[in-house]
C-alpha cells in the first residue's frame, strides 16, 4: 500500500520533505505561496541565545549550478522567536525543528534549555555554519566535540535532538558516529561546503566575508555518498540534504539512506520548489504502490 | 504575490548595451512606482533568479517593461529570449515608492533611471521633474518615455556627449531651488547616493532612495540582500528585497 508517512525518532512526518535551516526563514514569506501544512516539516533559521547581525554585504554569489552564501547565522535571537514566531508555528499543521546554534558549550546548553519551552517539535544541532568564526563549525569537525556537544544538549533537552553534519571533515561516517554516541536522535547531512568566488576584475572574493557555505544542484553527488557513508555507520535515522530540487532528487536520497530530506537552495529558484516535490512525491507513491520507507538504504553497489 | 508564467513579447537592444523587454501576464497584481520582479533564468545552471526593477507597465494590456543592462552571464542569457518563449516570473516585489507629496522631483543614474517610469505611471496625479544623467550619449535610454507624463525631463551625461554635461546629481540640485518639490526620489548606484547626500546638505525635502543587493530568494526569507539603516532603535539590517527596496536617505548607512 502507497504511504508517504516518515518517522523520525517518534515524530511522524505526513511526507520526507523538510525545509532546510537558513533557506526557510521561520516560514511566513513562504506561507504566502502554499499552506505549509503541504510539507513534511520545516526547520527554522539558526537561533542563538542574544540577536545576531550576521556579516556584512554581499553576503551571495552565485557559482555553476550552486551558490555560495555567508550569511552568518543573522537571526532575531532566540527571545525574539518564542515570542513571535513560535506560537504561529505551532498553529501550523507540521513538524517544526527549531535550529540552533551557539558559540561555546554553554551557549548550546542555555539555547537547549529554552527550546524546551517553545512549541517545536524536535531540534536541530547546527554545529556545521562554516560562516561565523566562533562556535558552529569548531564544534562540528572533531568527532570528540561533535559527541560532547550532543550529549550535552540531549542532558537538558527534552526534545529529539539531530545533530546536523559539516561536510567540511576528513570523515563524515566518523562524526556520525560521534553525534549518535553523543545520544542524538537523528543526524541531517550535508550543510554547506566551505568554498570561495572570485572575481579576476578586482583581485577580491565575492562574498564581502570571503569564503562561504556552497549549496545547490553541485553539491549533490557529495551530499549523496556522504548520506550512504553515515547510513553504514551509525543505527539512527539520517536526514539528507544536498542540492535536491525535484522528487526524483529525494528517491536517490532514501535510496542512499535517508528516512528524510530537506529542500534548501531550491527554495529560492523556485518558492513553491518544496511544495511541488511533496506533491510530486505523492503521485510517485501512489502510482507505484509503493510505501516510500521501503527505499530507505536500499542502493545497490555495483 | 505569486509566481507566474509570463509571455515575451518584445526583447531588444535599445542602446550600448541596454536592452529592453516586455512580458505579458494573464493576470497582473496592482504595482507600485519602483517595486521589483524575480526572472527564473531559461539557463539552469544559473540557480538564482534575477531581479530587475519594473521600468513601466500597462494594466489594461497586462504587460511589464523591463529595461536591463547586459552586465554578466545571466542578462547575457536574458538577450537570448525570443517573442512567444515563457519566463517564470515573480512579481511584484518590495514595498516600492508611493509620493505622498505632489510635486516630486526624479533623480536617476545610469540604469536607476529604469525605476522611473512606473513610479510616474503608478501615480499619474502626481507633478514629476525627471533628471537621469548617463556616462555618454550612447547610453542614454527613456528620455522619451519620461517626457510623455513628466512635466519636465533633463538628460545629462558625463562627458557632456548628450544633454547638459556633468553629474545628474550637480544638475538636479542646480534645478532644486527653481521646482522646490515635496519629495525626491533617487535611484542609481551607491555612489550617487553619497553624492547626493553632500550636494542636497541641508535641504529638508525628504529624499528616498532605492537600493541595489544581490538577492537569494526575492521574498524575504534568506536574508542575503541585507543593507544597513540607522533608526530610532539603533543601527541595523534590513532586506532590501521585503522591507525595501526604497528607504529614507537619511537612514541608509552608506
Amino acid at each position: 500500500m502507497s504511504n508517504l508517512k516518515v518517522n523520525i525518532a517518534g515524530v511522524e512526518f505526513k511526507n520526507p520533505v523538510i525545509t532546510a535551516s537558513g533557506t526557510f526563514g521561520f516560514g511566513k514569506e513562504y506561507g504566502e505561496f502554499y499552506p505549509l501544512s503541504a510539507l513534511g516539516g520545516i526547520c527554522t533559521k539558526g537561533l542563538t541565545l542574544k540577536k545576531r547581525e550576521g556579516n556584512p554585504p554581499p553576503r551571495v554569489a552565485e557559482t555553476y549550478g550552486g551558490m555560495l552564501n555567508s550569511v552568518g547565522l543573522q537571526n532575531p535571537g532566540i527571545e525574539h522567536y518564542l515570542a513571535e514566531d513560535d506560537k504561529r508555528l505551532a498553529k501550523e499543521d507540521v513538524v517544526v525543528i527549531a535550529n540552533i546554534a551557539g558559540s561555546t558549550l554553554e551557549d548550546y546548553i542555555a539555547i537547549a534549555e529554552r527550546i524546551n519551552d517553545s512549541h517545536a517539535d524536535m531540534v536541530e544541532l547546527n554545529i556545521s555554519c562554516p560562516n561565523v568564526k566562533q562556535g558552529g563549525m569548531a564544534f562540528g569537525v572533531l568527532p570528540k566535540n561533535v559527541e560532547e556537544v550532543t550529549r550535552a544538549v540531549k542532558n537538558v533537552c527534552r526534545k529529539p535532538v539531530i545533530t546536523k553534519l559539516s561536510p567540511n571533515v576528513s570523515c563524515i561516517a566518523d562524526n556520525a558516529r560521534a553525534a549518535e554516541s553523543g545520544g542524538a536522535d537523528a543526524v541531517s547531512l550535508i550543510n554547506t561546503l566551505s568554498g570561495m568566488a572570485v572575481n579576476y576584475r578586482t583581485r577580491r572574493p565575492v562574498l564581502a566575508n570571503n569564503n562561504g557555505g556552497l549549496s545547490g544542484p553541485c553539491v549533490k553527488p557529495v551530499a549523496l555518498k556522504m548520506v550512504w557513508e553515515c547510513y553504514n555507520a551509525v543505527k539512527i535515522p539520517i536526514i539528507g540534504l544536498g542540492g535536491i530540487t525535484c522528487y526524483t532528487d529525494v528517491l536517490e536520497f532514501m535510496i542512499c539512506g535517508a528516512r528524510a530530506v530537506q529542500v534548501g537552495t531550491a527554495n529560492f529558484s523556485d518558492p513553491t520548489a518544496a511544495y511541488d516535490i511533496a506533491k510530486d512525491l505523492e503521485k510517485y507513491v501512489e502510482e507505484n504502490d509503493v510505501d516510500i520507507n521501503d527505499l530507505v538504504g536500499t542502493l545497490i553497489l555495483n | 504575490m505569486k509566481d507566474r508564467q509570463a509571455i515575451v513579447v518584445k526583447n531588444t537592444r535599445v542602446a550600448d548595451e541596454i536592452w529592453s523587454m516586455t512580458l505579458r501576464f494573464d493576470d497582473l497584481d496592482e504595482i507600485k512606482g519602483a517595486q521589483f520582479l524575480d526572472i527564473k533564468l531559461p539557463d539552469r545552471s544559473k540557480i538564482l533568479r534575477r531581479p530587475f526593477c519594473i521600468c513601466d507597465f500597462d494594466a489594461a494590456e497586462k504587460t511589464v517593461e523591463v529595461c536591463y543592462a547586459v552586465v554578466g552571464g545571466g542578462t547575457k542569457v536574458l538577450t537570448e529570449a525570443k517573442e512567444g518563449d515563457k519566463l517564470n516570473v515573480l512579481l511584484p516585489l518590495g514595498n516600492g515608492y508611493s509620493p505622498k507629496g505632489k510635486k516630486i522631483m526624479l533623480i536617476g543614474g545610469g540604469m536607476g533611471a529604469a525605476v522611473l517610469p512606473a513610479v510616474v505611471t503608478a501615480n499619474p496625479d502626481k507633478e514629476f521633474y525627471a533628471y537621469i544623467g548617463f556616462a555618454n550619449a550612447g547610453k542614454v535610454v527613456l528620455e522619451k518615455q519620461l517626457a510623455d507624463n513628466c512635466t519636465n525631463v533633463t538628460v545629462a551625461t558625463d562627458d557632456g556627449s548628450y544633454g547638459k554635461k556633468g553629474f545628474v546629481t550637480t544638475v538636479a540640485r542646480e534645478a532644486y531651488d527653481a521646482i522646490q518639490p515635496d519629495e525626491i526620489f533617487v535611484c542609481g548606484p551607491e555612489v550617487m547616493y553619497r553624492a547626493i547626500k553632500k550636494t542636497f546638505e541641508g535641504v529638508k525635502t525628504p529624499v528616498y532612495v532605492s537600493l541595489e543587493q544581490r538577492m537569494g530568494c526575492g521574498i524575504g526569507a534568506c536574508l542575503v540582500c541585507n543593507c544597513k539603516v540607522k533608526r530610532a532603535d539603533g543601527e541595523g539590517y534590513v532586506r532590501v528585497c521585503k522591507d525595501g527596496p526604497v528607504f529614507l536617505l537619511d537612514e541608509v548607512v552608506l
